[in-house]
C-alpha cells in the first residue's frame, strides 16, 4: 500500500503545513492561537526521522479505516495491531495492513508490550472505558471525538489525564487545519473587530443509517441513532464547531437553551434529526447552533461575526462590514507579511464606487481552500485529520504531551452534553460547577 | 421649505457616510487604514512603523484632515465654502478663507503654465476674479462655477504628507483612489515602493511598473465604465481616447494637475507644458 511516493508526499505535506504556519504573524501570535502546535516544528520532525511509533487501532470501522489510510502514508508510523469485535470490519482493515496482529478483545491487545500508542475509533459509549484502560496499560492514547457519552465519564478521563505521564489526544482535527488556524489567528489579531455573535450550522440530507446485515446488529451498526451509545447530532457534529466557537471566543459559554425533535426520519431512531441550540457567553455573545439532516441546502459552516467583519472559517473567507479593501493594497499587505518585495497593481484611473462590489470575499489562504459539503460520515480530505494523527505519532515517539487538546475536547463535549440536556428537559441549563475545570474561562 | 431641506440634508449625509477602517499587523509592524466615500473615491494608507499607537493617532489626524478638506472642496455640500462661493460669486464679491484663496491662486498659476488645459471652471477661468488685496472672489460670468475635482485629491495628499512628516513616519504608501499615490521612504523589504499600472480595458494586463521613493504619482485616463469624465476646457469636448498618462512629481497637487492637463493636451502642447516642469517624469500609454 504505502509506496515511496506516497510517503514522501505526506512528509512534505506536514512540513509544508508547519512551514506555512510559520509565516502567520511571525510565529508569536501563532502560539497564543494554537498552543498545541508548540512541539511541532520542522526540526523536531527531522529528529524523529528514523524512528517509528508502533500504533494499534481499536474500532476498525469507517473512521478507523480512514486513519489507517493516513497512517500508511506517515513515515514515522507503523500499524502493529488491529482490534474490532465485528469480524467484517476487522477483515477489511487487516487487508489494508496485513502485517498487523488482529484482536477481537481490546483488553487482550492492551497487554501487548509491542504497542506504544493506541488509536480508539469506536462508538461514543466505548470511549471512556477504552481511554482509561489504555492509559492504565501505559499506552499513549488517541481517541476520536467526542470525549465520552456522559459528563461523569468526561470528568473521569480529565482526571486520569491529570495523573498520567502518557500522551493523550482527541480527534479534534480543526485544531490542525491550516485554514482554521490562520482564520482564528486573524480573528485574534483583531481583523474583524470584537466578536459580537457566532452562527454555526451543519445541514445534510441523509438518514445517517448504515445497512444492517441482520436485525440483531441494528444497535451495534447504527449506534449513532440511539441514546445509549450516542449523543446524536451534538456529539457527532456540533462538537467540532462548538470547539471552534470557544477557540474564537477564548472562553466558554455559561448556559444553553435549545430544542430538538425528530422531524423527518421517523424510523425508530431515538436521537433528534433536527436541533437548534443557543449558547450564551457571559459577555452576552451567543453562539447559535443549527443542525438538520433532511435538507442540505446550507451545508456546514461557522460564521464568526465581528463588529468590523465576518469570518467564515470553514470556507476560509472573510468579509468586511463596510469597507472593501482595495485588492492591490491587500496584495501589498500579504506580500509584506510574507516578506516579499514585489510590485502591486494599484495605479490606474480613479477608482469610483460603482466599480467596487461591496461584499466581496477575501481569502484566508490565497489560492487554496479546501471546503467540504459536510456530507461525509467518514471525514473530509485535507481537514487536518492527517496532520493530527501524524502529530500524535510524533508525540508517541517523543512522549511530549500536546497542550490543550484534552481541555478543548472536554469543553466542547461538555457543551454537547449540556445541549442535549437542555433539549431533553426543555429548559435553560447552566454549566454545572462540579464539572468546571481550571482551564475553562467563562 | 425648512422641513424638506432638512430631510434632503439627512439623505445627502447618509449617502456620503465616510467609513473608516484600520488594522495593525503586529508581526510586520504594518498599519493599514482605509477611508471610504472620500472625495468620490477611497483612500488606503499603509504605514511601516513599530509604534502602533503613533500609527493610530496619525491615522485619526489623517482622517480628520481628509474629512475637513472633503467638506471644503465639495461643491455639492450646502455647508461647504465652495458651495457658497459658487452660489454667490456671480452676483457679489465673496470673502474667502486664506486656504481657499491660496488654493485658487495656485490653480490660476497652473492654469497658465498648462496653457489653459487645467481649469477648475472647466470652461473659463478668466471669468474668475481673485482679489488678493481684499481676499474676495467674484465671477464675471453667470454660468461659471468652480470644481476642484481635478486637484483636490492631490492637495489633500500634500496635507497628509505634512501630517506624516510631522509625526516622523518615514515609510508609507498612500493610495488615493488608485489615481493619486504618495510614496514616502520604502517597502520594508525593498529600497522603494514598486507599483504597477493596470490596463483598465483589459484586467490583469500590466502596462508599466513604476518605482517610487519620496515622490508623488498621478494617473489620468479613461475606463470602459467612465469614458466621459475628462473635458477639454477650450473645446468642451470629452477626451475619449483609450489611453492613460502618468506623471511623477515632487508634490501631489502638481502631479494631479499635470496628469489631467497632459491627458487633454496634444503632442505639441504636452512638450510645451512639460518645458515648465523639468523634474516631472511623464509617460503616456496608448491602450
Ligand atoms: N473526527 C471526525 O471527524 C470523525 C468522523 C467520523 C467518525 N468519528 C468518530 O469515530 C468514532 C467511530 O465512528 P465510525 O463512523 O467509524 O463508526 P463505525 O461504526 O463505522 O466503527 C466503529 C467500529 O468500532 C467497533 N467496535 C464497537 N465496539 C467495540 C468494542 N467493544 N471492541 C472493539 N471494537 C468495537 C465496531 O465493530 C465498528 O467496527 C466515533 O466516535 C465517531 O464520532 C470522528
Amino acid at each position: 500500500m504505502s509506496t515511496d511516493k506516497n510517503t514522501k508526499q505526506v512528509d512534505l505535506e506536514l512540513r509544508q503545513f508547519i512551514k506555512n504556519l510559520g509565516y502567520i504573524a511571525g510565529g508569536t501570535a501563532l502560539l497564543t492561537t494554537v498552543p498545541w502546535l508548540q512541539s511541532f516544528t520542522t526540526d523536531k520532525l527531522s529528529e524523529i526521522k528514523n524512528e517509528k511509533a508502533r500504533v494499534a487501532i481499536i474500532g476498525t470501522g469507517s473512521r478507523g479505516q480512514y486513519h489507517i489510510l493516513n497512517l500508511l502514508r506517515i513515515p514515522h508510523a507503523e500499524i502493529v495491531a488491529l482490534c474490532d469485535n465485528y469480524p467484517p470490519n476487522l477483515k477489511t482493515a487487516s487487508d489494508l495492513c496485513p502485517k498487523a496482529k488482529t484482536y477481537n478483545d481490546y483488553r487482550k491487545m492492551l497487554e501487548s508490550k509491542d504497542i506504544d500508542g493506541v488509536i480508539i475509533c469506536t462508538p461514543l459509549n466505548w470511549h471512556a472505558q477504552m481511554v482509561l484502560d489504555s492509559l492504565a496499560a501505559g499506552k499513549h492514547t488517541f481517541c476520536e471525538k467526542s470525549m465520552a457519552l456522559t459528563m461523569d465519564e468526561c470528568k473521569a478521563i480529565y482526571e486520569a489525564y491529570l495523573r498520567t505521564d502518557r500522551v493523550l489526544y482527541f480527534g479534534m482535527q480543526r485544531l490542525f487545519d491550516e485554514k482554521y488556524i490562520k482564520g482564528l489567528s486573524m480573528i485574534h489579531s483583531g481583523l474583524i473587530g470584537d466578536i459580537v455573535g457566532i452562527r454555526c450550522h451543519w445541514f445534510r440530507n441523509n438518514d445517517w443509517r448504515r445497512p444492517v446485515p441482520s436485525p440483531e446488529l441494528e444497535r451495534k451498526i447504527n449506534w449513532r441513532l440511539y441514546w445509549e451509545s450516542s449523543g446524536g447530532l451534538t456529539t457527532e457534529l456540533a462538537t467540532h464547531q462548538l470547539e471552534v466557537s470557544n477557540w474564537a471566543m477564548k472562553r466558554i459559554p455559561e448556559s444553553v437553551v435549545g430544542m430538538g425533535d425528530i422531524v423527518f426520519w421517523k424510523d425508530g431512531r431515538e436521537v433528534y434529526d433536527s436541533i437548534s441550540l443557543t449558547y450564551h457567553y457571559r459577555n452576552g455573545v451567543k453562539t447559535t447552533y443549527e443542525s438538520l439532516i433532511s435538507n442540505k441546502f446550507n451545508g456546514l459552516g461557522e460564521q464568526i461575526l465581528g463588529h468590523k467583519g465576518t469570518m467564515e472559517l470553514e470556507k476560509g473567507q472573510y468579509f468586511f462590514e463596510d469597507v472593501a479593501p482595495a485588492p492591490g493594497i491587500l496584495q501589498l499587505i500579504n506580500n509584506v507579511e510574507k516578506r516579499v518585495f514585489s510590485t502591486v497593481p494599484i495605479a490606474g484611473p480613479s477608482w469610483v464606487p460603482e466599480t467596487a462590489s461591496k461584499q466581496k470575499p477575501h481569502y484566508v489562504i490565497e489560492g487554496m481552500v479546501h471546503t467540504t459539503s459536510g456530507g461525509s460520515m467518514v471525514g473530509a480530505e485535507n481537514d487536518g485529520s492527517d496532520n493530527l494523527i501524524s502529530a500524535f505519532c510524533q508525540s508517541v515517539i517523543t512522549g511530549e504531551k500536546a497542550k490543550d487538546i484534552v481541555e478543548e475536547c472536554y469543553s466542547s463535549t461538555m457543551l454537547c452534553l449540556l445541549g442535549n440536556q437542555a433539549m431533553k428537559e426543555q429548559r435553560k441549563v447552566d454549566f454545572p460547577d462540579e464539572y468546571k475545570i481550571p482551564y475553562l474561562k467563562f | 421649505m425648512e422641513g424638506p431641506c432638512r430631510v434632503l440634508r439627512a439623505v445627502l449625509y447618509l449617502f456620503s457616510m465616510n467609513t473608516d477602517y484600520s488594522h495593525y499587523y503586529d508581526a510586520s509592524s504594518l498599519f493599514h487604514g482605509s477611508l471610504l466615500n472620500i472625495m468620490g473615491t477611497r483612500l488606503d494608507a499603509v504605514f511601516i512603523e513599530t509604534d502602533r499607537a503613533l500609527c493610530e493617532s496619525v491615522w485619526q489626524k489623517t482622517v480628520a484632515e481628509l474629512l475637513r478638506l472633503d467638506k471644503m472642496f465639495n461643491r455639492f455640500d450646502i455647508e461647504s465654502e465652495i458651495y457658497s462661493v459658487n452660489l454667490r460669486a456671480p452676483t457679489e464679491r465673496v470673502v474667502a478663507s486664506d486656504e481657499l484663496m491660496s488654493v485658487l491662486i495656485s490653480c490660476k498659476r497652473y492654469h497658465l503654465l498648462s496653457r489653459g488645459l487645467f481649469d477648475v471652471t472647466l470652461s473659463d477661468f478668466d471669468a474668475v476674479d481673485l482679489d488678493t488685496e481684499h481676499q474676495t472672489i467674484s465671477f464675471s460670468e453667470k454660468n461659471v462655477s468652480i470644481d476642484f475635482g481635478a486637484c483636490a485629491k492631490g492637495y489633500a495628499l500634500d496635507k497628509v504628507k505634512q501630517v506624516l512628516v510631522e509625526a516622523d513616519i518615514k515609510d508609507a504608501l498612500i493610495d488615493f483612489g488608485n489615481s493619486s499615490v504618495l510614496a514616502l521612504g520604502h517597502h520594508p523589504f525593498g529600497d522603494c515602493w514598486k507599483i504597477s499600472v493596470e490596463n483598465p480595458f483589459r484586467t490583469g494586463e500590466i502596462v508599466d511598473e513604476i518605482e517610487l521613493r519620496d515622490v508623488a504619482l498621478s494617473i489620468s485616463g479613461n475606463m470602459p465604465t467612465h469614458l466621459k469624465h475628462i473635458v477639454n476646457p477650450r473645446t468642451h469636448q470629452f477626451i475619449e481616447d483609450k489611453k492613460i498618462v502618468s506623471i511623477i512629481a515632487q508634490n501631489s497637487f502638481e502631479a494631479e494637475i499635470l496628469s489631467t492637463a497632459l491627458m487633454i493636451a496634444n503632442h505639441e502642447e504636452q512638450k510645451k507644458i512639460l518645458s515648465h516642469f523639468d523634474h516631472a517624469l511623464f509617460k503616456e500609454y496608448i491602450l
